[in-house]
């Protein structure tokens, strides 16, 4: 109690110190842009959301390639975590190829940039594996975050008590059962946050799939870019619309975790 | 029950070694004999491989030789004598291990459901008879972590009773429980034994040994120092080297 006025003070420095840096940074952008010359136009944008025409709402470019980019995100997420999640049963098994063959996907993965492997997947693979630029996209990706989610998925089942390993083999589980009914469940419950930010990082990376010319997101506000030269007002909303989608999303895996965590109440205490 | 040239001997260990890294030999041509509806008491210091041989008994370790044969099915490099044999021997833990997802009707209920095949009600029925015996019926939707340790770990005994083991398995089930609740379990234990069920049970609660088993089993090193009856073995222990560790444990 004794400490509290300090503790007062020092979060109002704190908050005061953040407002000025702000509107330091604000001013710096202004007076930058003034000297440029300039015109901010910010009247366009919503236009690029949404139009009005005969009484209709149509889709603009930007609310376009925001649908690309979410239902890329979603497809490499979900591959991805499938993709993790045997790559990280294959590391842990007692079969030597399955552990080679884990290491080597790993390795290559991490060690190479993503663009390349985008690169590579569209320009290498998809040609000869006839693969569309949006498939490719999808591949890329997940192939780049599953390697890091599996990563993950092992941190969380290695985590898991010998004990629970013990306890379902004595009752005459097998290795199988044993991992989907009793390790794999509180190991993955364990991940979630971890897999969380991973999933963030897979919708920040989905904007390198503008450069194979998938129309993502990304893509639509060069395009947009290009044609109107409004360079500040496009960027500037490209950024607050990926802001949002990150925080979202957090916002709904927290949601899901707090319904995860509460059959019959306590449950159990995430370690 | 009695399958083929069995007879009467439902555990047979012959010759088992077992060493760890170290070296550390936990079992040294360790043999042992156990007779159906027996309740056989193994005590000795720790690192003297009881645990070692309650562990090899249903797979959870390895032996590097000997043999071991439960009711007439060895346990050999045969992935499926190996789970046929656990689904014939229940093991209750020092730690408990129950589920910490599940709650405690589905902790006792997932094996009966997934190794025995049993349907959801078939098996919610057994699991709460099983439950009753226990003294938890009540606390069937309750989840581990929310149980005393007693209570846990009498959870632990009915789950493994729910796949109607042949043998049970105690690997010291009260090491880790609060003086007040070490009772509760051994009754449960005692109860278990009066209706017949062979156990091998490695422990350091001596008066259950002297009140509940027909055999005590002394080891060290890895080795047989002594065996007999209850009474005999505490009160006339014939090696030096039991009654040294008998004077330190009374």
């Amino acid at each position: 109690m004794q400490r509290r006025p300090g503790k007062f003070i020092t979060s109002w420095v704190d908050v005061t110190k953040f407002m000025l840096t702000l509107v330091g940074l604000a001013w710096l952008v202004g007076r930058g842009s003034e000297q440029l010359g300039y015109n901010w136009h910010w009247r366009k944008i919503p236009g690029y959301f949404f139009t009005l025409a005969h009484g209709h709402l149509h889709a603009g470019p930007l609310v376009d390639g925001l649908v690309v980019t979410l239902e890329i995100t979603a497809f490499s997420l979900v591959l991805a975590a499938l993709i993790g999640l045997v790559t990280a049963l294959l590391r842990l098994s007692s079969s030597l190829v399955g552990r080679f063959l884990a290491m080597f996907y790993l390795e290559t993965i991490r060690n190479t940039p993503l663009l390349v492997q985008i690169f590579f997947l569209y320009f290498v693979m998809a040609p000869i594996l006839d693969l569309g630029r949006f498939t490719a996209a999808v591949l890329a990706l997940a192939f780049f975050e599953g390697a890091y989610a599996s990563e993950i998925f092992r941190a969380g089942i290695v985590s898991i008590d010998r004990g629970q390993w013990e306890a379902a083999y004595s009752l005459g589980l097998s290795r199988f059962a044993s991992y989907r009914h009793i390790i794999l469940p509180q190991a993955v419950r364990s991940v979630l946050p971890p897999l969380t930010s991973q999933a963030i990082s897979l919708l920040k990376d989905s904007a390198l799939v503008s450069t194979i010319a998938v129309y993502d997101l990304t893509m639509q506000g060069r395009a947009i870019v290009a044609e109107t030269f409004l360079v500040f007002e496009v960027w500037f909303t490209l950024a607050a619309i990926y802001l949002l989608l990150a925080c979202l999303l957090s916002l709904l895996v927290r949601l899901v975790e707090r319904r995860f965590g509460s059959p019959g109440q306590p449950a159990w205490k995430m370690p | 029950m009695n399958r083929e040239g069995q007879g009467d001997d439902i555990i047979i260990a012959s010759n088992l070694v077992k060493t760890f890294p170290g070296p550390v030999r936990a079992l040294d041509d360790f043999s042992v004999t156990v007779r159906r509806g027996e309740v056989l008491v193994i005590v000795g210091p720790s690192g003297s491989g009881k645990s070692t041989f309650l562990r090899c008994l249903n797979g959870l370790e390895e032996v590097d030789s000997g043999t071991i044969i439960i009711d007439g099915l060895p346990l050999d490099d045969n992935e499926k004598h190996r789970l046929e044999i656990r689904r014939e021997v229940g093991m209750v833990f020092q730690s408990f291990n129950l589920f910490p997802h599940l709650n405690v009707l589905e902790n006792v209920s997932l094996a009966q459901r997934l190794v025995r095949g049993k349907s959801r009600a078939r098996a919610r029925e057994f699991s709460m008879e099983l439950l009753a015996r226990v003294g938890l019926a009540d606390k069937a939707a309750s989840f581990p972590a929310e149980l005393s340790g007693g209570q846990q770990q009498r959870v632990a005994i009915a789950r493994a009773l729910a796949m109607m083991p042949r043998v049970m398995l105690f690997d010291e089930a009260t090491s880790a429980l609060d003086p007040e609740m070490i009772g509760e379990v051994l009754d449960v234990m005692r109860q278990l034994a009066e209706d017949g069920m062979t156990m091998v049970v490695v422990t350091h609660e001596m008066g259950f040994a002297l009140e509940v088993s027909d055999r005590v089993l002394f080891m060290e090193q890895g080795r047989v120092i002594e065996e007999g009856a209850p009474e005999q073995f505490f009160n006339t222990p014939a090696r030096a080297r039991t009654r040294a560790f008998l004077r330190q444990i009374l």
